[in-house]
This record gives C-alpha cells, structure tokens and sequence, in this order.
C-alpha cells in the first residue's frame, strides 16, 4: 500500500536501542524519530487549511484520533473519546479528530459529530498526510505527538477488541490512556504501537 | 478453524500465481502487459457476489452499518471486504459448510468468490465497464411476508451509549379475541444500529409479565421465565439477514388469547444513547395444525468448568424412541464455548453430521434449517459435544482472571444446548416422543435448577418452579423437600402450606399433609382446593361424612372446581345418597365435558344405583359410550361400566360382548366382571347391593 511507505519515508530515521548488555535497561527501548513537521497542514469542514500542531503550540502533547461516519467498531469509541478528553484536555493535551477517508463529506460528518457527541475539533486528511505520517491503518486508531511533535505512540486506544468479530467484555489494555499518561509524565511510552483493529481507511483518493 | 487455514493457504497460492504471470508479462517488454486472465471488475464479476450474498443487510436500510451496492460504496470498503470474508467474519454463519448443512438463508462465499473478491481488492477494486453493471435485486422494503395480521411493539428502551452488550427482556399481550393459527412471525428490529439478535418465545402463564412488572423501567433484565417456550416445537426468533419463511399448510402453531409474546434483545452500544422499539407481526392461517413439529434439547445443566480449562467437554446422547425427519437445528452456549459438534449415531453405525462450528460465536445465535430436511430411524443417538475455553487466553472469557464456572442463564455463566426439531410419522410417534424426551429434559432441567438455587437460595420461585417439575417427575419427596423450604421462608402463606400438602399426599405422607391443608385453611378458610384435596385424603381414610363437608365447603366457594364435583359425587354415592352423586357428577361434567372418572362414575351410578330414582339406563350408556371412546376402548374398568351400563338399558347382548371385551384386557378383578356378565347372559342388569360399597 502506497500510504505505507510514505509513512516510512517520513519517519526515517527511527533507530531502535538495543537493551544494554549489562541488562541495566532489561526490555527497555527507546525510540529517536524527528518530529513532525511544525506546518502540516489538513482541512476543516469548510475546507480551510487549518495545521494541527501550529494550532497546538504550548500544548504537553497533542492527540489525534482517526474515525469514520459509517465504521460501527469507531462509533463504538465515542464514549471513551469522551472521557479520554474529559480527562486529559484540563490537564494541557490538544485532541484532534481526523476523517481520513475522503468519501466522508463535511456534511456527514457534521452530522456524525452531533450524533455521537464528539467534544473535540474536527480535521479532514483526504490527502491522508496526517495517516502517512502516523502509520494509521484502520479506524478508530489514535496517534500521540509529544510537545516537540516526535510520535510516542500510534495504535489502537485499547485492547478491546482482538480481531474483528472477536471482542472482549471490556479492555483489559488501555494503551492510548497509558501512553498520554507518560507522555505527561515524561516517561517512555512503554508500548509505542500496538495494531489496531477496525474499518481500513480507504487506501485511494476519489 | 482448520478449514478456514486451509482456505487462506488457497488463496495465498492463487495470488501469488497471478503475480508470476505479471512479471512474466514485463519482463518480455509489453508496454500494457497483457494477463492470463482479465480483469477482476465490479461491473462483471464483483457486483453480482455482493448482490447474491452480501446485500441482504449491506443495502440502504439493510441491517449492515453500511451499503455495498454501488460501485462507490463498495470499492472505498474494497479492502475491507477482502480482509473479513477471508477471515470468515462475514458472512457471519458459523456452521461449517464442509460437514453440515447445506442451510437455509445461509449465503456462504464458495472459494472462488473468496478469491475473487480478494484479488479485486488486490489490484485496486477497478470497476470496469460501468455500463455493463448489472441492475441490484429487487428487495422488499417493509414487512417481508406482507402485511400482517396483528403487530405487536416491544415498550421503547434506551440503549446507553458504551459499555458492555445489554440483554433486555420485553412482554408484551397478544391482542387476539380468539384462538388463531400462527404460521409465521417478522421480527422488526426498528433500530439497526443496536439491535443485534431477538431471542423470541411466547408465554401462556403469567410468569415473563409477573417479572417484567417487578422492573419499573420498560421490559425486564434477568432470566426468561419458565413458562416462556418455544411454541408447538417451532423456533422463534431473529438474527440479521434472516427472515423464516411462513409455515407450509397444516404446520401452523396454535395462539389462546392471553398469550404473552417475550422478546429477549441482544443489544450493543453504539457509541450514543439509542432508542429502540422493535416491532413483531403475526400472521395468521385458516387451517388448524395437522402436524406439529417436537423440540429436542440436548445439553447439560450440571455444567461445572473449573477455572483456567481450555479444552473442557460438554456432552449429551439421545437415542431416538421412532422414526423422524430433522428440520432445523440451534446450538447454544455462551462465552466461552468454542467448537460444537452435533452429529447423528445410525443404526447401522454410519455417523451423520448435523452441525459443526469451529469456533463459536455468542453473538451469532442462528436457526440452521436445513434446506432438505433429511430422515433418521428409531434408533438413531443424537449426539452434541461442546468444548469450553475457561483461560485467560480466551478473549471472549467474560471473567478474567477466569473462575470456576456453572450453569447459568447469565451471559457470565455458561450453557450448552443443542436443540434439535423434528417431524415424527404419526401424532402416536410423537405422542411417545416428547413424553419420553419431557422427562429427560425435565431431569435436567432440575439439575440446573438445584444449581441456581445454590446461588439463589432464597428465591421462593425457583423453589415452587423446581418443586413442580418434581411433581411431573413423580419424585414427590423431592418436590415436598423444596415446597418445605417455601414454607420455612413463608409460614403464614396458605398456598406454600397448600403446595406441601399436595406434594406429601402424592408422597403417601397422608398425616402431615393434613397437617398442612388444616394451617392453609386456618390461615384462608376460603380455599378451595385446600377443602378438595383435603377431602380426599379424609375419604381415602373412610371418613365419608367429614369428606363430603369439605367438599360441599369447596363447591360452595367455587362452583367450577370439577374436581370437588366429582369427589362429593364419589362421597355422596358411599353415603347411599345416589341422586345427589348423579347431581354432583353432572355439575362436574358441566364444566369439563371429557372428565373420564367422572363420566365413569356418573355412568356407575346411573346403571346400578339400588336407589330406583338415580337409575337410568339410556344416561348411563351415554356417559359410557363417552368415557369408552376417551380410553380408546382400552380400559376394562370402562368397558364393565359400559357392559353394566348397557345390561341397565336392556341391551343385553352389547354388555355380554363389552364385558368380554374387558376381560380380554386382562383387568384385576376378572371375578366380579364374571359374575356380572352371567347376569346379563341370562339377562338380568347389576344392582349395586343397597348396603354394599359402591364397587
């Protein structure tokens, strides 16, 4: 898929650090990427060219979350949306929301956000820039930018589901939760990207 | 999942075949290289798949999330489609089709559709010549089966927006003025978004509203009641895509009045609170029921998983008591069921199929009926085995770390039925059919219902549920050890003391029973069957006079208890007070015409009572002929009634062969019918003696 090797192609070079050999740092690894660009540019609902991350400026980290009008398993994310910034956007963390496939109009989406009560900005990335950059497969996936807009984690919000058609009661993981947290902690985000599972975004432009 | 491996491998195989033509194709210079097969379009090739097997709920107002009609629509899920029918996701039927099957409304992808559909997706869902796309099927909006006769609406609910799948039970009245011939219903799930599955039965005893009245909000959450069955052997309910067809002619399910329709929802979050009324139409047939199905319901109630099993075992065997033919079949469990097999034992050693599932899925609760209903003999075992996955590697376990699990109707707890319909040859078949399989079930169904007391113990329902089918089991002790406990919980219930009486006179235990009908009727003298059922035991013991008193008490109080009738008829005969018995009788038959011991009794008196004035021999023959007719001619008791009966009327030679009739039946008291066929040989009637008893 051509999106993925753009995505790739921006992040290089991501140099993983082995474990020392001393096992000081056992499973511990620590990953260097250059941060996104400070102008990257997507678009609002009325077609203005609005760029997350100048937006975002003075932020502790900045988070966007991919979703589309019609996948059941990323409206099914709504209410963790919901609180995930309830929590965190009173605590300096920017949320974004981002339609990546380009077949969901401005209008659906006015509609879908009225309908599932999404407290957040929405941006829409038919060019899918935003999804290169952040390695996004599927819908509702989440990426977390630190204040100097280097990528700590990219993946799914939780462990909930395993596969599709295969859900567990509730999550088990909370690994968008988890990773914010260190990010505001400024710690190591313990898993950097985990899969997720969902609705591919349409991988072509209209 | 073996078969679903072997199908990816397949296809991983085709593909790549496609991309060795392709280099091939380049590396001799074309400019358009040129393939060993066309194109893979949606105009010709992928539009008619999606038609045939995914539009049924993928079209506008379809029960899928989204459509795939269009071009549009398809090619921006293009990846989607090829990623979910490989896994086996959709179309969601979870019976494996290599074994079982094939099912009615089960549009599975044959491998060449999977193949294509993935190799569309693979080269960029081109869409060929648009012109040449086929126009999409014509699919019925509205009610499927037409208008039907009566609609009936589940109260409307709520659905908060997250959180874990919601199961609600809905009750609501039947408006029939009659009894009426089902031969279908539709499920209308009204809300799409959150409505998954329909679990659907019908209740002719107050138990479903009884529990849907105890919850204030719309409909109720807990267990379905007992009395919510599935009706005459006929599955009910609803999963997406699936519509049953209408009952053929002379299958029709009967409906009384006051009926009530129970309406289980599997409901999951949508992200937003949701409003859902589902609506369901019934649809009626002049013809009443010439055949009627029988449910069998393998499984265990004993089910007890420990904690951490992953391959836990499950089974139950059923030889089948006559010949049948298998419509339909149902697997149930919950979570943590994987694999299900139900299969068929012939007699003559071959093993046959009835459902294989590879790996389970709660929420995909189908009716698999066979698209040809196929014969087994007498003889035939039904055999289900289910295995269980209770780790923490299960991801559906819906408690983790895991824990011991029993059987339970909770989505925490776990299940295991394999329900079975069949068709018998004759109603005798499946008159011994469903009376052998009742007690199988019930046993089991007592199993489960001692392990939910364990954890219910308290609960005054389950104890008189459980109490009864000990009834109905003949194991009286059992069903008084349970109606005890009612009564320790209760003690100044009537009708618990009223329910243990009733099960230590089945027991024998005549003097506690009286015990406890003389505190029901201390604590409710206006009892009517407290007096009847007391009354019995007292005339069993000969004391007549007290007897008759309390059965006079009980006519008095309830002029319809047929039962009191008969009994002060039987009592008013032994105090030589045989016009009043003919009185009783009649009043009893007045309100249950085909009251066997009572048409018996009536046609005794009438025949040969010493008192002139309660003799009637043409009344006599009457009941008789009717009590005759109810046995099938088969009881000797009723046939030297008759034989008496007739000798009364003057029909003498009718009741030498009627009492000859009864003795060829090998009857317990040869001597009297003996003795009284020589007197209508020589043409003389029986009198009963004027002192004597009345047999």
């Amino acid at each position: 898929m051509a999106a993925a090797v753009l995505a790739g192609a921006a992040l290089v070079p991501t140099v993983l650090v082995p474990p020392t050999a001393a096992g000081a740092e056992q499973g511990v690894t620590v990953a260097v990427a250059r941060p996104a660009p400070m102008d990257l540019a997507l678009q609002d609902l009325d077609g203005r060219t609005v760029r997350p991350f100048q937006a975002s400026e003075g932020r502790r980290a900045v988070i966007f979350l991919y979703a589309a009008v019609e996948c059941p398993v990323s409206n099914r994310y709504a209410p963790i949306v919901q609180q995930l910034h309830e929590t965190f956007a009173p605590q300096g963390v920017a949320f974004w929301l981002v339609y990546p496939n380009p077949f969901d109009t401005p209008a659906a989406i006015r509609a879908h956000l009225r309908d599932f009560a999404y407290p957040v900005h929405a941006l829409r990335d038919p060019d899918h820039r935003l999804v290169a950059l952040t390695s996004a497969q599927v819908t509702p996936e989440a990426a977390v930018f630190r204040s100097d807009r280097t990528l700590a984690y990219h993946g799914r919000i939780d462990n909930r589901f395993v596969s599709l058609g295969v859900e567990r009661p509730s999550a088990t993981v909370h690994d968008l939760r988890e990773a914010i947290g260190a990010v505001l902690g400024g710690r190591p985000v313990a898993t950097p990207s985990a899969p997720g599972v969902g609705c591919f975004i349409a991988d072509f432009v209209p | 999942m073996r078969w679903r491996w072997a199908r990816v491998i397949g296809l991983a195989a085709a593909l790549s075949v496609a991309g060795v033509v392709l280099l091939g194709a380049t590396a001799a210079g074309h400019a358009q290289p040129p393939t060993a097969r066309p194109d893979v379009t949606f105009a010709r090739d992928v539009a008619p798949v999606i038609y045939a097997k995914c539009g049924v709920c993928h079209r506008p107002g379809g029960s899928g999330p989204f459509s795939l009609l269009t071009y549009a629509d398809a090619r921006q899920h293009a990846r989607q489609i090829a990623t979910v029918t490989q896994r086996g996701y959709m179309p969601p039927y979870l019976a494996d089709a290599h074994v079982s099957g094939p099912f009615m409304n089960q549009p599975r992808l044959t491998d060449a559709e999977l193949a294509l559909l993935a190799r569309w997706a693979e080269e960029g869902a081109p869409e060929g010549d648009a012109r040449a796309t086929p126009a999409p099927p014509h699919w019925t909006e509205g009610w499927q089966l037409g208008t039907p006769d009566v609609v009936v609406s589940t109260a409307r609910y709520t659905v908060p927006a997250g959180g874990t799948d919601v199961f609600r039970i809905f009750v609501v009245r039947v408006p029939v003025d009659g009894p009426k011939f089902v031969r279908g219903i539709e499920f209308r799930p009204g809300n799409l978004r959150v409505v998954h599955h329909a679990n659907i039965r019908i209740d002719r005893t107050p138990g479903s509203r009884q529990f849907d009245d105890d919850d204030p909000a719309p409909g109720y959450s807990g267990l379905i009641a007992p009395g919510a069955t599935y009706p005459d052997g006929h599955f009910l309910g609803w999963t997406p895509g699936q519509v049953p067809p209408l009952l053929p002619k002379g299958m029709a399910w009967r409906l009384e009045p006051g009926t009530d329709l129970v309406v289980e929802l599997h409901l999951q979050p949508s992200g937003r609170a949701e409003e859902v009324e589902t609506s369901v139409g019934f649809y009626f047939g002049s013809d009443p029921p010439e055949r009627t199905p029988a449910m069998l319901r393998l499984g265990q109630q004993g089910i007890d998983i420990p904690a951490g099993a992953a391959g836990h075992v499950i089974t139950d065997r059923y030889t089948l008591p006559v010949d049948v033919e298998v419509q339909a079949v149902q697997p149930h469990a919950h979570y943590r069921a994987k694999e299900m097999w139900g299969t068929a034992e012939l007699p003559d050693g071959t093993v046959r199929p009835l459902i294989h599932i590879a790996d389970w899925d709660f929420r995909w609760q189908h009716v698999y009926r066979y698209e040809q209903p196929f014969a087994l003999p007498k003889g035939t075992t039904l055999v289900m085995r289910y295995t269980y996955d209770n780790s923490a590697e299960n991801p559906r376990n819906p408690i983790v770390p895991p824990t011991r699990v029993f059987w339970g109707q909770r989505s925490v707890d776990e299940m295991g039925d394999l329900w079975v319909q069949v068709l018998t040859k004759t109603p005798d078949d499946l008159d011994r059919l469903t009376s052998e399989f009742g007690r199988k079930v019930m046993t089991e169904d007592t199993i489960g219902y001692e392990r939910w007391l364990q954890s219910e113990p308290e609960s005054l329902a389950l104890h008189n549920d459980v109490a009864s089918l000990y009834l109905k089991l003949n194991r009286p002790a059992d069903a008084a050890r349970h109606f005890a406990s009612v009564v320790a919980r209760t003690p100044d219930d009537a009708a618990a003391h009223f329910n243990l009486g009733t099960a230590l006179t089945v027991a024998g235990d005549y003097d506690r029973a009286v015990q406890e009908y003389g505190r029901a009727l201390t604590l409710r003298p206006a009892y009517p069957q407290a007096h009847t059922n007391l009354g019995s035991i007292l005339l069993a013991r000969g004391d007549t006079a007290t007897a008759a008193a309390h059965f006079a008490a009980a006519i008095q109080l309830d002029p319809t208890n047929a039962q009191a009738s008969y009994n002060a008829g039987v009592a008013a005969g032994r105090l030589g007070r045989y016009t009043e018995a003919v009185t009783h009788l009649q009043r009893a038959l007045s309100v249950e015409a085909d009251y066997t011991v009572a048409l018996v009794e009536l046609a005794w008196v009438r025949a040969a009572a010493p008192d002139p004035r309660a003799r009637d021999g043409a009344a006599a023959v009457a009941a008789a002929t009717h009590a005759d007719a109810l046995t099938r001619h088969r009881d000797a008791a009723v046939l030297d009634v008759l034989a008496a009966a007739q000798a009364a009327h003057g029909q003498f030679a009718a009741a030498v062969a009627s009492a000859d009739e009864a003795l060829a039946l090998g009857p317990a008291n040869v001597a009297a019918i003996r003795l009284r066929r020589s007197l209508y040989a020589s043409g003389r009637p029986f009198v009963i003696p004027d002192s004597g008893p009345v047999r």
